[in-house]
């Protein structure tokens, strides 16, 4: 029971700890490199951190309500709703926040960047949390599992943060245009998972075709090895991506290498980073 | 234990369209697009797979290769489970004493391991494709 909970419990936080990092080192970015006037505060990450959870306190709430919707498969479209919204919120960084037209509006473009982090966080943290909540709350109440379950819960919510954590640093401290190169390849690879996870839902509850699949690759890396968990919270590794999965994570990083954030981090010419 | 494939039943289907028969014309192609749903619906086969103290029942479920399938989860236990297969790259929350779907397939020849995640020394079971 604790091993279990704490694989479980740190399959969830990671996910979102990895995306808050990149978004912190986003943030850090802007921070140092553009205008003085622009004021990005890092207290988005924890409005939107309480929003998410009072998020997914709620979607846990009403699973039983939710999961009846559309003879039985509500959750998969509650979720890839999730999914495809965070999507968008990730092109609209990409796309608007570098953007020419808002380089006047110093204070609104900081407004526009930290709204489109905070709803991209608080949406992974309801989807997360919601799930958490469902374990935690249905297993621990029944039995003697209570400090099994919790102190597991809070070891992998800890070794998740941790990786989190490590993630950030390791990232603030390459030289400005590298660090800001690698944040929008991971953003890149974010987008195309979201895309790709969207379909996967979609498939299961037979709201899309289903598509063969794309390859596999269970044997080289297994999806249930460390490495493997590891690559799935990453990136979104799956061993039997299907056809149109591949296509839309595909699709997803094609929207973010078009977009002006990459554009940024990767002058034709001068290698400004960020300006503006 | 073997899970059992129905469908929905022909003579109901043939009542259905004989009310329909009898409504004007202009309806009809409302009734044809129903029809060809029901058809739609009828054509996957519907199998049930029980969660009951933390196991699946049946833990060995048979479906034909190159066939989609719905599964109808029914979980019998006050807790929550959650149905994870690697092989068939499923994963879904079902509450306790409540019920869900997934659809999997069309799969080839060949075992899929699934469990729940919730309970997974206990709660074991295969799909096999034939």
């Amino acid at each position: 029971m604790f091993i279990n909970s704490v694989i479980l419990v740190l399959q969830e936080i990671i996910e979102a700890a990895l995306l808050i990092s990149v978004l912190l080192v986003f943030t850090n970015l802007f921070q140092k490199s553009w205008d003085k006037s622009f004021v990005l505060q890092t207290s988005w990450v924890g409005i939107s951190i309480a929003i998410g959870v009072v998020g997914a306190a709620m979607y846990s709430y009403y699973t039983p309500q939710i999961s009846e919707m559309f003879d039985y498969v509500g959750q998969e479209i509650f979720n890839a709703s999730i999914h495809l919204l965070s999507l968008l919120l990730v092109c609209l960084f990409a796309f608007l926040v570098p953007s020419a037209r808002l380089a006047k509006d110093v204070m609104g473009r900081a407004k526009f960047a930290a709204f489109c982090m905070t709803g991209i966080v608080m949406l992974a943290i309801v989807r997360e949390g919601s799930e958490i909540i469902q374990y935690i709350g249905g297993i621990a109440g029944h039995e003697d599992n209570f400090t099994p379950v919790v102190l597991g819960g809070f070891i992998g919510a800890g070794i998740g943060v941790s990786t989190g954590v490590l993630l950030f640093y390791g990232l603030i401290n390459l030289s400005v245009n590298w660090s800001f190169r690698i944040s929008v390849g991971l953003l890149s690879l974010i987008a195309g998972n979201m895309g790709s996870q969207a379909v996967l839902l979609l498939t299961q509850a037979d709201w899309l075709p289903f598509t063969p699949i794309a390859w596999n690759s269970s044997s080289a890396l297994p999806e249930n090895s460390i490495a493997g968990h590891l690559m799935y919270a990453l990136v979104g590794y799956e061993a039997t991506p299907s056809i149109l999965q591949v296509s839309i994570y595909l699709l997803g990083i094609v929207l973010i290498v078009i977009s002006p954030l990459f554009r940024k981090s990767w002058p034709l010419q001068h290698s400004l980073v960020g300006e503006t | 234990m073997k899970a059992v494939v129905h469908s929905a039943s022909t003579s109901r289907k043939n009542r259905e369209m004989k009310k329909y028969l009898l409504t004007p014309l202009k309806t009809l192609s409302a009734v044809a697009v129903l029809c060809f749903a029901i058809a739609a619906w009828a054509a996957t086969p519907e199998i049930e797979l029980i969660i009951k103290d933390h196991l699946f029942f049946p833990a060995i479920l048979e479906i034909p290769a190159g066939q989609k399938v719905r599964v109808r989860i029914i979980n019998q236990d006050p807790t929550p489970e959650e149905f994870e297969s690697f092989e068939l790259n499923r994963e879904k929350l079902v509450i306790g004493n409540g019920q869900t779907v997934i659809f999997i397939g069309p799969l080839e020849p060949g075992e899929y391991p699934f469990f729940g995640e919730f309970y997974p020394k206990t709660a074991q079971g295969v799909v096999i494709v034939k």
